[in-house]
């Protein structure tokens, strides 16, 4: 967590009328320089009550709300110094405690508690409003964190949250983070190479947007990885175009499953396009894995983008497509360069596994996408020429039609002139044979 | 008989050079669009021979064209505008392959130094050589490199509509080649045609190098 400056803590102090706590942090700050961490003269009135263990109050809803505060803890933390005034000035200590329960939940009193965190973090909390995390809970997502959901406020330290053991977000991912943890940078991060990324070294700590949003994530790896373009090169045919529609953990997590990742794309917006009305296949999405369930099919696909693309607003819907890893453990597993997928029969080849799982997305509200099951054959369709134009892997999603189509012509193209040699042959016999009949007569 | 001297060098070494290109290029994309199946040669290596000679082969082609633009030799490729006299042509010969070649009848086509394919060939290799190797040709180098040309792929509305081409055209010369290989051997011997693509000359009657029969 960052800390602010005793200039900038003063301003934004003076600025919220605090004068008396101001001049009580000095005295802190005075104290925390002398090594003494202990609470000031104030905090002491306010720990007299909140520092007996056990207190609580019930809230509206019925739940049990902590009160208890740890004075030597509390006066450790980088928060120490700006004393329970820094955070509580709205508590009037004439009318405390209050009566009333004004408070209906503990998640309520989190969110409502974030704006005083924001009153000096502004940066953060601005990035944290961006961020898929914020968008969660404008959902009303009630697991969506904020920012007491990461940073015990009163016992937070400097870079408690940078370690694998201490690391915040492991309270929700945990599959991911167990992934991670046996993964390629979670070992070099274990043995203290810190170098390796942990969870914000990629997703950022405040401004975390949705890694399945698009290819974004391929500019993250290549911010350490900055020689790998040229290093793919060397290998890779059209280098470029897979880094652009192949994600970097569906080769380099060599385990997990691969999936196509279709999205509407609205190309007038230059974002996915919102989910269209009245199409059954997008009433109920589906989870990441899209062969739960048939969805849309190849002629229900052609139709929608005809239906989308109708005169007056032509071309402008379209699918994008992408290969990415089924799920965000799986997308964390990743693996030493040696081991990474560079075999291309294993993608460009028919029934290739990573063509065997289809979703498509659209854009939820605050922008996260929502998946929908579409059936695998789509991709091997010829409906899907023009609706899945910008997807397409030699071999892998190869269209059956054209198989058909070849076979036909190798037939021909052999047994046409096989047929009309067999035809001259027996002809001319037939004409020996006759012509030595005449003779013969 | 008397010998005419029907193909040039310039377009020996092109048809040559694109006769064994073209096999290599369908095997090569064979190999590539069918892994799995068929695994001769690994896929990476399928594809860099597959892009080698396809440049090859784009490379041939403005070879003939370059040729065929400053020579006379132009007039074997020009169209016959008349529909009703190129289709009445065209049907009299396709009942001689059809038909009077059974029965010995004498192929209607005549042989000149300016008029070296029948009505059925000029048509077959005017869409051939100006219309599908061009546009093979084309797509080849849009799907070699697709971020290069991601704006013209995407204009022609993406790189699975570009690829249809591409393999579409290959299965219309899957289907020639063999036709086209078979039909040369259908001249006074199976191997005149042959022999001609390699010295340059063919045999040919007193009287059918007076000027095509109509």
């Amino acid at each position: 967590m960052a800390r602010l400056s005793g200039g900038k803590v003063r301003r934004r102090l003076l600025s919220m009328g605090m004068i008396g706590p101001a001049i009580a942090i000095v005295l802190l700050a005075v104290a925390g320089m002398t090594g003494r961490a202990s609470a000031g003269a104030d905090d002491e009135k306010c720990l007299a009550c909140h520092g007996s263990a056990g207190m609580e109050k019930q809230l509206a809803n019925g739940e049990m709300l902590s009160l208890h505060i740890s004075g030597d803890t509390f006066a450790k933390s980088v928060h120490g110094m700006l004393g329970c005034a820094g955070c509580h000035s709205d508590i009037d200590l004439a009318k405390h405690p209050s009566a009333n329960n004004a408070i209906t939940s503990k998640r309520a009193f989190s969110i409502a508690r974030a704006q005083v965190c924001g009153g000096c973090h502004s940066d953060k909390f601005d990035q944290w409003k961006q961020s898929v995390h914020a968008a969660l809970v404008r959902e009303g997502n009630p697991l969506a964190p904020i920012c007491t959901s990461c940073h015990s406020p009163h016992a937070v330290m400097k870079g408690a949250a940078a370690t694998m053991d201490t690391v915040p977000c492991k309270a929700c991912h945990g599959d991911i983070f167990t992934a991670y943890a046996g993964s390629v940078h979670g070992v070099l991060r274990n043995a203290g190479i810190t170098r390796a990324p942990l969870c914000f070294s990629c997703h950022g700590a405040h401004d975390v947007k949705v890694p399945s949003a698009g290819a974004g994530m391929k500019n993250v790896c290549f911010g350490c990885h900055t020689d790998a373009i040229a290093k793919h090169e060397k290998w890779l045919p059209n280098t470029e175009l897979h880094f652009d529609v192949v994600a970097c953990q569906a080769c380099h997590a060599p385990k997990a499953h691969r999936t196509v990742e279709l999205v509407l794309y609205d190309n007038t917006a230059h974002k996915n396009a919102s989910r269209p009305i009245g199409v059954p296949e997008f009433e109920s999405p589906t989870g990441s894995n899209g062969s739960e369930r048939p969805g849309l099919n190849p002629a229900t696909l052609f139709t929608l983008l005809r239906t989308l693309n109708r005169p007056g607003v032509e071309n402008k819907t379209s699918i994008k497509g992408r290969l990415d890893v089924s799920t965000g453990a799986e997308a964390h597993a990743l693996a030493p360069g040696s081991e990474a997928i560079s075999d291309c029969s294993t993608c460009h080849r028919k029934g290739a596994q990573a063509f065997q799982s289809v979703t498509i997305s659209v854009a939820g509200p605050s922008g996260i996408p929502i998946h929908y099951g579409v059936n695998k054959n789509v991709l091997s369709s010829a409906f899907s020429i023009g609706s899945i134009g910008g997807f397409y892997a030699i071999g892998g999603t190869r269209i059956t039609f054209l198989d058909v189509l070849l076979v036909l012509a190798l037939l021909g193209g052999f047994g046409g002139p096989a047929l009309h040699l067999a035809v001259r042959w027996a002809y001319r016999r037939y004409l020996n044979r006759t012509h030595h009949d005449e003779r013969k007569g | 008989m008397h010998r005419i001297y029907i193909n040039p060098l310039p377009v020996r070494i092109w048809h040559w050079i694109n006769a064994v290109s073209c096999v290599m290029l369908a095997l090569s994309g064979i190999q590539i669009r069918y892994v799995g199946l068929i695994d001769v040669v690994p896929f990476r290596i399928a594809v860099a021979v597959h892009n080698w000679i396809g440049f090859v082969v784009v490379a041939n082609f403005f070879l003939w064209l370059l040729f065929y633009l400053f020579s006379d030799r132009i007039r074997v490729y020009h169209p016959e505008l008349n529909p009703i006299k190129l289709f009445r042509e065209c049907l009299r010969q396709a009942v001689y392959y059809g038909y009077g070649i059974f029965k010995g009848a004498a192929n209607p086509f005549r042989l000149s130094k300016y008029r070296k394919f029948n009505p059925l060939q000029s048509l077959t290799y005017q869409i051939v050589m100006l219309v599908l190797l061009p546009i093979q040709c084309a797509t080849g180098i849009l799907l070699w490199d697709l971020t290069r040309f991601s704006r013209v792929v995407e204009f022609l509305g993406g790189v699975r509509v570009v690829d249809t081409v591409h393999v579409v055209i290959f299965i219309v010369f899957v289907f020639y080649i063999p036709f086209h290989a078979y039909l040369a051997s259908l001249g006074r011997t199976p191997m005149e045609h042959y022999k001609s693509m390699f010295t340059g000359y063919e045999e040919v009657d007193d009287e059918e190098d007076a000027g095509p029969v109509i």
